[in-house]
């Protein structure tokens, strides 16, 4: 499922930036949140649009990683026939929603940028990660690790990417570069992984 | 007894013993040694099994606690009011779950530590630095096992906190401790002990509680020889079996080991009552076997040692035996011993006999006289009273011997002691050899009862014997010394003895005598004769008579017989009978002899050729070797032609060894040396001398010539002696002529030369010269 929201005003001069995730070990890392923040200016807050969805599906949530703009509203759908019961401890959100059988869903609004770790009560293995960003400029990686990011004003920027199995303090690495007055511009980030854990939930 | 060197037992019984319990006590060593071993293998491989049980036991508990812990922690971790707690921090809250949580499982710890290395719900602050350095070893996956947490090992398991991403970990501890050691030594069905030790930086093990002691060395080299594999095995130099055990150890913390001991002390204490069986079994076995031994030793010693004794009491010269008491090869040595023992006694018993005995009379022999003699001398030394001698001397035995021949003397001699033995009872009575017998008798003081046993010896030979056709009438003459007055010991009682014998002969024969002094002084006279005459020769003291014999045919004198004289430097002129019975005795005649032919055949190259000299040649001459040597060298040396010398013999030289003298006279004769008979009808001589030996010459005995005028029937004799000697173509001269009468009828009987003090008595050499040169006319009745 793919997320996407449009930048509001965009400067005259702007950039492409072809950002590409792989692990040390070469794999694409599918799903990590890449984000370009402006440097030595303020990077203008996002507007959400359209609706944001996380689906409960098979006792697991889908996607794994999402990115949302601050502000935004996100849907919690069960398509499963048993009861979930989502929480988050965050520090960005903290909520609870005790979602019935079949096709119950609730919005839950997300204010406050940051990572958002989503658990299910009832089954410890739903594990999902919401990025609220604070940036227009953001968005997971395909399944071939790319990401595209359009209109990034010229100029100084920093690029993050974020992933719960990325190894590095706070899951996340930045970089920051030059964009050119006009074409497109590519990064590329290979970065440790963790492996993902077997059966979290049940312990060892 | 001489055995073994290195024991030197004197007595084969306890070589016996101590070489049968030895051996038993050795065999019992090596079954008691085995049977240890066994007992000791045997118990080590059950404690060994019982071990690798425990430890197998062991592995089961610590999974079963970890899962259980597990369990509990990650019941806590899930709870959604704990995670809540935990992920908004709520340190209050989750420090009220802990310790809720530790009464309801019963653990002293259980704490929290996140990600970040922030502990929650631990005070020691040694524990918290620990706690807090241990999160990023959990995250790196071992959640279970041993950790040190202020010091002291902990069993611990973590249980992670999802809420709902990984934000910490509940743990719980366990502490390795005492109480929590003896609780898994009470599972086991052995009575081990558990420890648990880390490994320490420099390879050495510490215990791990609080106190964190650095194990034995023989522990250490041990746990760190053994625990990477985890079978059991000695701990060289405890005395025990261990197993160490390796435990999962959190990561990165030291390793850390089980170590189960069981001391083998205790492993064996079960064979304790089956080894004292064996000692007491082996001590009295031992002493069983001692004992046997001993008396077995002894059935096979006592023998031994009776034979021991006995052939001790052999050696000593004592009739020794030993009872035979068995069939076996003991008892045939007993047996055997027994009769060497008798043999040898019996021999010696002979021998001894033999010894001692006269071989012909069955008597004492000399050597046992002597012994005898001095024996009762020693008793009159020592106790007083005396000690009768008594010599004695058969009357003309001589003649016995020559006429009748030796076996009827030595029958004689065989009678005669029969007859002394028989009379005399227990009186001593030994044949000294020859018919020489003594007799040996102590007495009181009374002489008496000398006189009466010589009177008894001299009547018991008395009275006809008869030997084959003969009958002999013998006597006998005694001479007795007494002791001490006659001699005190063996030879100078046997002198005085002897002495007072030669008195009685000289007092007629058939009677006794007893010693007196003056015997003894003649025997002096005797001594110093025999030495004087040892040196007479070489002091020139001796000279050469010569008296004339006259041939009657050729009237005029025929030869000379030479005859000793001694002129002693102080008695004077000694006469020959004197002294030359001396010197026949010590042999000194043999030296002298050989003088008197040098001197003899010296002379007579002074006389005219027709003149012959005649020596007189003893029997001792005749004895000794070397005769014909002088007579030989007499000759060379002077010169003179050989049949001028004439040896003049006695028939006493045939008395002996008649062959040998025969042979000599033939050697003699060889020479060219003419030989005469003299004292020719004296004596016991045969005629078959004349059949034997072709003399030259017969001397007729003066005891045949001095008659010759007062007997009317010795002129027959004289005439037969000299028709016999003509018939054996012998000259005869006739001796001890010193009548005319005589003369007259020796001429008309053809005798071929007389000799006498009728024509001149024995002179000296120089006036033998002048005789030659006179013309004699002899008258003739």
């Amino acid at each position: 499922m793919v997320l996407a929201w449009s930048a509001v005003a965009s400067p005259a001069i702007a950039a492409d930036i072809d950002v590409q995730v792989r692990g040390t070990d070469g794999a694409p890392v599918v799903g990590a949140v890449v984000s370009v923040h402006l440097a030595g200016r303020p990077t203008p807050r996002p507007h959400p649009v359209g609706t944001y969805m996380i689906d409960q599906q098979n006792i697991q949530f889908h996607p794994f990683v999402s990115a949302v703009p601050v502000g935004a509203s996100v849907m919690f759908m069960n398509h499963d026939p048993v009861h979930h019961h989502v929480y988050s401890f965050s520090p960005a959100k903290k909520f609870e929603l005790k979602l019935g059988s079949r096709q119950q869903n609730q919005s839950v609004l997300f204010d406050k940028p940051g990572v958002v770790p989503l658990g299910c009560n009832i089954h410890d293995r739903m594990i999902a990660y919401l990025d609220v960003v604070d940036t227009p400029w953001a968005k997971t990686a395909d399944a071939s690790g790319h990401v595209l990011l359009r209109d990034v004003p010229a100029g100084a920027v920093t690029i993050s990417v974020w992933h719960p199995y990325l190894r590095a303090p706070g899951n996340s690495v930045s970089r920051t570069v030059m964009l050119n007055e006009a074409g497109a511009h590519s990064e590329r980030f290979v970065t440790p992984m963790r492996a993902p854990p077997h059966d979290p939930g049940s312990g060892y | 007894m001489q055995f073994g060197r290195p024991f030197g037992f004197r007595q084969l019984r306890t070589r016996l013993a101590v070489l049968y319990a030895g051996l038993f006590a050795a065999g019992m060593l090596l079954v008691a040694g085995l049977l240890y071993g066994a007992v000791v293998h045997n118990s080590k491989v059950q404690v060994r099994q019982e071990l690798i049980a425990n430890g197998t036991v062991f592995d089961r508990l610590w999974d079963q606690q970890t899962s259980q812990l597990r369990a509990a922690a990650g019941l806590l971790a899930r709870d959604f009011g704990f995670r809540a707690a935990v992920a908004t921090n709520d340190r209050n809250t989750v420090e009220s779950a802990l310790i809720n949580l530790r009464r309801r499982v019963g653990l002293r710890t259980a704490f929290i530590v996140d990600i970040g290395g922030n502990v929650i719900g631990l005070t020691d602050q040694r524990q918290m630095q620990d706690a807090s350095a241990l999160s990023t070893k959990l995250d790196e996956g071992v959640t279970a096992g041993v950790a040190n947490l202020g010091g002291q090992a902990h069993k611990i398991v973590a249980a992670p906190i999802m809420a709902p991403a990984l934000t910490g970990w509940v743990v719980f501890a366990t502490e390795l401790d005492q109480r929590e050691m003896r609780a898994l030594e009470r599972m086991s069905a052995i009575p081990l002990t558990a420890a648990v030790y880390m490994r320490r930086s420099d390879g050495s093990w510490s215990s791990a509680d609080a106190d964190a002691r650095i194990a034995d060395p023989s522990v250490s080299r041990f746990i760190e020889a053994n625990w990477s594999h985890g079978q059991p095995d000695d701990i060289k130099g405890a005395g025990a079996i261990a197993l160490a055990k390796p435990l999962p150890v959190v990561a990165g913390a030291p390793p850390a080991v089980l170590l189960l001991q069981y001391p083998m002390r205790l492993a064996l204490n079960p064979y304790r009552p089956l080894e004292i069986a064996i000692a007491v079994i082996g001590i009295f076995g031992l002493g069983v076997v001692v004992l046997a031994t001993w008396r077995m030793a002894r059935s096979i010693t006592l023998p031994i040692s009776l034979l021991d004794a006995a052939a001790g009491k052999l050696a000593d010269g004592q009739l020794a035996s030993v009872p035979v008491s068995s069939q076996d090869e003991l008892g045939r040595l007993a047996a055997t011993f027994n009769r060497m023992s008798s043999d040898i006694v019996e021999r010696e018993k002979r021998i001894t006999h033999l010894a001692f005995s006269d071989l012909l009379t069955g008597l004492p022999n000399r050597a046992n006289f002597n012994q005898h003699l001095d024996h009762q001398l020693r008793i009159v030394e020592r106790r007083g009273g005396r000690v009768a001698l008594l010599c004695m001397d058969l009357d003309d035995f001589k003649g016995v011997n020559d006429t009748l021949g030796h076996p009827t003397g030595d029958e004689l001699l065989r009678r005669i002691a029969a007859r002394l033995s028989e009379e005399l009872g227990d009186i001593f009575v030994a044949r000294l050899g020859g018919d020489e017998f003594v007799m040996v008798k102590a007495f009181a003081d009374d002489t008496t009862a000398i006189d009466d046993l010589a009177r008894r010896a001299l009547t018991a030979i008395e009275g006809p014997i008869h030997i084959n056709e003969h009958v002999l009438e013998t006597k006998a003459s005694i001479g007795i010394a007494i002791a001490p007055a006659d001699g005190s010991n063996n030879d100078a009682l046997l002198r005085s003895a002897e002495l007072a014998l030669y008195k009685a002969k000289e007092a007629g024969r058939g009677t006794y005598r007893f010693f007196e002094e003056p015997m003894n002084a003649l025997a002096q006279a005797r001594r110093s004769i025999e030495v004087d005459l040892r040196h007479a020769l070489a002091n020139g003291e001796l000279e050469l008579h010569y008296q004339p014999l006259f041939h009657l045919g050729a009237d005029r004198v025929g030869g000379f017989e030479a005859l000793l004289r001694w002129n002693h430097p102080k008695r004077g002129s000694v006469p020959p009978v004197e002294f030359i019975p001396i010197a026949e005795e010590t042999g000194l005649i043999v030296q002298i002899g050989a003088w008197v032919i040098q001197e003899a055949c010296r002379q007579a190259t002074q006389w005219p050729e027709h003149v012959r000299v005649a020596v007189n040649v003893s029997s001792v001459q005749f004895r000794r070797p070397g005769l014909s040597h002088v007579v030989l060298q007499a000759l060379q040396n002077s010169g003179l032609k050989p049949d001028r010398l004439e040896i003049e013999i006695t028939e006493s030289i045939f008395l002996e060894r008649s062959d040998s003298t025969l042979q000599l006279l033939h050697t003699l004769r060889g020479l060219g040396v003419r030989i005469a008979l003299d004292d020719f009808g004296t004596g016991y001589s045969s005629l078959s001398y004349l059949q034997g030996f072709p003399f030259d010459k017969l001397k007729i005995d003066r005891s045949f010539v001095m008659p010759l005028l007062a007997r009317p029937g010795a002129a027959a004799i004289v005439k037969a002696i000299i028709e016999l000697a003509d018939a054996l173509g012998m000259e005869t001269t006739a001796e001890g002529v010193e009548e005319p009468g005589q003369l007259a009828i020796l001429k008309r009987h053809g005798a071929t030369s007389i000799q006498g003090f009728l024509f001149s008595k024995p002179v000296p050499a120089l006036e033998a010269s002048q005789l030659i040169k006179s013309k004699f006319k002899l008258h003739a009745a």
